[in-house]
């Protein structure tokens, strides 16, 4: 029988645990060793001794101070964790907040990335039209010649840029025809109206 | 709202008892205080006197019985109601005292511990832990036959002296001794037969002297 098998047995013998099928195979054990049962019965007193002299239950000193010592560490321990959970209470409550600022956060940047940026004019009409800004479209025949459009519907102000044109003559007169009566030329620039007048000679 | 407890021993049978342990858990989970003074009131005198038999020295216990059940209080939050109080709480005892002698085998390497050494081989007044006038509930350990026993049990290496306190004095069965001291139920048959062989070989020496 191994070694562990038959402490086992030994262990269970003193405290009166054995099963039938276990008693039967420590009967065998007593015979081939006589010694083997005083034995056990001086194991089982010494049990029976020592259950009699130790007290499962002895009171702590000072039972009363014990207990308030005690909760006071536990109220300190309380404390201690409430500023943390207050932080976490903090937290939590903003967290259900992130969602709709970072919503809010996207539109500004698509918006802002609208001002910011100078699109080329067929994205400009495009974007234009997606927004819904009642706005002109542009339509440039010449390569060299770039528009584009900065529209503020909020705002109802918008500007149309071109560039790539030459440059103005610091003399040109910009002045407004007020002299010529002509149906059709009325308010023209002046210095338009010389360089017709000089087309048609 | 559960009531704390009239003052009382851990073998407390009036009101406070007709609350379970889990009842009273319950309350703590939701950071009822006074429950869980109850639950220590309660289980006190069980948890000092384990500790007590472990380490023997009387002031070491009181505080060490305040760590467990801070320990406790810290871990209640995370007890299954499926398991067992008892056994849970004696096995926070079980790694209270064993972090304390790890700490304590530390600090006092090649230092003279009086305690470790008999009585009879110490001059009077030379010891460095506080004596204690024996209580009313002591007066019962102080006969002749409880001194030879606890003289034989300070023998007992830490494990064996567990592990038959916890048997032959609380009460476990096997298996709550192998989930208290986190070992296989082999170890702590072993554990049992050796320490019983070695007290009786100690009593039977007494007994010769005599």
């Amino acid at each position: 029988m191994k070694k562990e098998k038959t402490e086992e047995l030994y262990v269970k013998w003193v405290d009166g645990l054995l099963t039938p099928e276990e008693e039967s195979e420590l009967a065998l054990l007593m015979k081939e060793d006589p010694s083997l049962e005083p034995d056990l019965h001086q194991s089982r007193m010494v049990s029976q001794t020592i259950q009699d002299s130790i007290l499962d239950s002895v009171e702590p000193p000072y039972g009363d101070f014990f207990n308030s010592q005690l909760m006071r560490k536990v109220e300190l321990e309380i404390a201690s964790k409430a500023p943390s959970k207050k932080a976490a209470r903090w937290w939590q409550s903003l967290r259900w907040a992130w969602a709709p600022a970072g919503g809010l956060a996207l539109v500004l940047a698509f918006f802002a990335g609208h001002r910011m940026a100078r699109p080329s004019t067929s994205e400009l009409v495009d974007s234009v039209s997606r927004a819904q800004l009642d706005l002109v479209s542009v339509y440039v025949t010449s390569d060299q010649l770039a528009a584009s459009v900065i529209a503020d519907g909020d705002g109802a102000v918008s500007a149309i840029v071109i560039e790539g044109l030459e440059d103005l003559e610091d003399n040109l007169e910009l002045a407004i025809n007020t002299e010529q009566k002509e149906e059709g030329l009325e308010g023209l620039p002046v210095s338009y109206l010389r360089s017709r007048a000089y087309q048609f000679q | 709202m559960l009531m704390a407890p009239a003052e009382g021993s851990a073998h407390a049978g009036s009101s406070d008892q007709e609350v379970s342990d889990h009842q009273l858990i319950e309350a703590c989970q939701n950071g009822e205080t006074r429950a869980f003074e109850t639950l220590v009131t309660r289980h006190r005198g069980k948890v000092y006197a384990m500790i007590k038999n472990m380490i023997k020295n009387e002031a070491d216990a009181w505080d060490l019985s305040q760590e467990v059940f801070l320990k406790v209080w810290k871990a209640l939050p995370k007890f299954e109601a499926r398991a067992q109080f008892s056994t849970w709480l004696y096995r926070v005892t079980h790694n209270v005292v064993y972090d304390w002698l790890r700490k304590k085998k530390l600090d006092t390497s090649g230092e003279l511990e009086d305690s470790l050494l008999k009585p009879s081989e110490i001059a009077a007044g030379a010891t460095t832990t506080p004596s204690s006038i024996a209580r009313p509930d002591e007066a019962l350990m102080n006969n002749e036959l409880g001194v030879k026993i606890r003289q034989a049990l300070k023998t007992l290496n830490a494990e064996h002296r567990e592990t038959i306190l916890l048997r032959e004095v609380q009460g476990f069965d096997y298996k709550e001794i192998a989930q208290i001291m986190n070992c296989s139920l082999g170890t702590v048959m072993s554990r049992l037969y050796y320490a019983r062989k070695k007290l009786q070989t100690l009593l039977s020496d007494e007994k010769g002297k005599d």
